[in-house]
């Protein structure tokens, strides 16, 4: 069932560079067409949890809206995206930025900055009906009170339809995957201690999806080295 | 387990593992070990169709998968046999052109390496004592035409080295596959080709088993389109 998908789902996909604000502050170049990196779903941490942030890691959070997938599919083609889609879930696409930066310069797989244990923080199912546009939805992160990132899903470059159209015209959609469908600006570092709290809002305020958490130094483990 | 193709939620593919084949594609020999995720989206099994998509260089990768029995993380090296249940012959398909143009800009591999049938996968092959993953050749051909041809022995970062490293980042858990890297020989496959791979005990009996035959992927929409 679509509203287990965190016990259920087999796969993460994390659309790259989907707010223009973001790519700006990353200085990074914008796309023609969407692209993804996968993260594994041992990566995902249910409300309440602590981000375990990996030895030599410099830890930033990308808050996201999630999209799960109820009916799967291949070569879903845009109008027929949303039938697809079983509801949302508010999710933290959290990265390990000197890991990150080390092997886009190395051209090597994005896997490990994006896929460590806990680094998916995900909240609980919203079922579709709950949200009636979900590309006018409001998106904020808190770390120790503070807001960092505050952005609407309007701003996505690639809508909803079209990241699924792009999806399932490479791989296969099962129900209970997860997309999280891109960021908007004022990623920052967390450290060990910070509290951290997510929200989801319709424009009105109304409150959709909640993470709250914290976030602490992983013992053991890899260690990161530039 | 016989059915980890069916319920495993992930393959993790090791990038780098035989110098003959980081030579080839002039690459660099890697400090440690690397990994990439294929969806399971992507198995194919035996008997199967590799679907290549328009514009799209494929290219086959041989390799000796394990199938993951126990799960854990930060599994030492010493403890890495005992979370292993056994092997499985696999092929990591893979886009060569797209994956050098996203390598050029930096950025992941994933549709590179997860496109639909891009990993074929043999049957589940228990482990037993007399089978020392070690020590496996393994053979890749296509019309009958040798392609590849390696010995596990040849692995830079042996299987303790690669279980510690993967579950040092990400938990593993039953039914994961974990592909261990290719020997040389990579090339590509064209539409009508018929690929034939074995997994044997060296001088000894084929463990091991694994036909495709490659075709077009037709009515799809995706298009690989070089950029400038």
């Amino acid at each position: 069932m679509a509203a287990n998908f965190v016990k259920t789902g087999k796969k993460i996909i994390g659309i790259g560079r989907n707010y223009h604000a973001h790519i700006a502050e990353m200085k990074s170049a914008t796309s023609v067409e969407p692209w993804f990196f996968l993260k594994p779903t041992t990566s995902y941490l249910q409300n309440g949890g602590t981000v375990e942030i990996p030895n030599g890691v410099d830890m930033h959070h990308e808050v996201e809206l999630g999209v799960v997938i109820g009916r799967g599919g291949k070569n879903i083609s845009s109008e027929m995206a949303m039938s697809h889609v079983a509801g949302y879930a508010l999710g933290i696409d959290m990265t390990a930025r000197n890991y990150q930066a080390q092997v886009k310069a190395k051209s090597l797989p994005w896997t490990s900055p994006k896929g460590f244990d806990t680094f998916c923080p995900i909240s609980s199912f919203v079922p579709k009906e709950k949200i009636e546009n979900p590309h006018d939805l409001t998106l904020w992160i808190e770390i120790n009170g503070v807001t960092k990132q505050r952005g609407t899903t309007a701003d996505m470059i690639f809508s909803i339809p079209r990241l699924i159209e792009h999806c399932s015209s490479i791989m296969t959609l099962e129900e209970g995957d997860l997309i999280l469908t891109g960021t908007p600006s004022g990623v920052s570092s967390i450290v060990h201690g910070d509290k951290i709290v997510a929200g989801l809002e319709t424009k009105a305020g109304e409150e959709l999806a909640r993470w709250e958490g914290d976030a602490a130094d992983r013992q053991g483990g890899y260690s990161f080295s530039s | 387990m016989a059915s980890f193709a069916r319920h495993g939620k992930k393959i993790v593919a090791i990038g780098r593992n035989y110098a003959e084949h980081v030579k080839e594609l002039s690459n660099a020999m890697p400090p440690e070990p690397f990994f990439f995720t294929k969806p399971t989206t992507s198995y194919v099994a035996s008997g199967g169709v590799v679907l290549i998509p328009p514009g799209i260089d494929a290219h086959h990768e041989v390799e000796l998968g394990l199938v993951i029995g126990k799960g854990g993380r930060d599994i030492p090296q010493a403890n890495a046999q005992a979370h292993i249940a056994g092997y499985a012959l696999a092929v990591d398909m893979t886009a060569r052109n797209l994956q050098n143009q996203v390598k050029k800009k930096g950025l992941p591999w994933s549709a590179a390496k997860g496109f639909d049938t891009f990993t074929p996968i043999g049957p589940f092959i228990e482990k037993t004592s007399s089978i020392d993953p070690q020590n496996l050749a393994l053979v890749l051909s296509i019309n009958g035409e040798t392609k590849q041809s390696g010995l596990t022995s040849d692995m830079i970062f042996r299987i303790p080295r690669l279980i510690e490293h993967i579950s040092s980042i990400m938990t593993l858990e039953e039914g994961d596959l974990v592909l261990t890297g290719t020997p040389s020989g990579v090339g590509p496959v064209k539409p009508g080709d018929k690929v034939e791979c074995t997994l044997a005990i060296p001088s000894g009996p084929v463990l091991s088993k694994l036909f495709f035959s490659v075709a077009k992927r037709e009515g799809g929409f995706y298009t690989f389109t070089p950029e400038k």
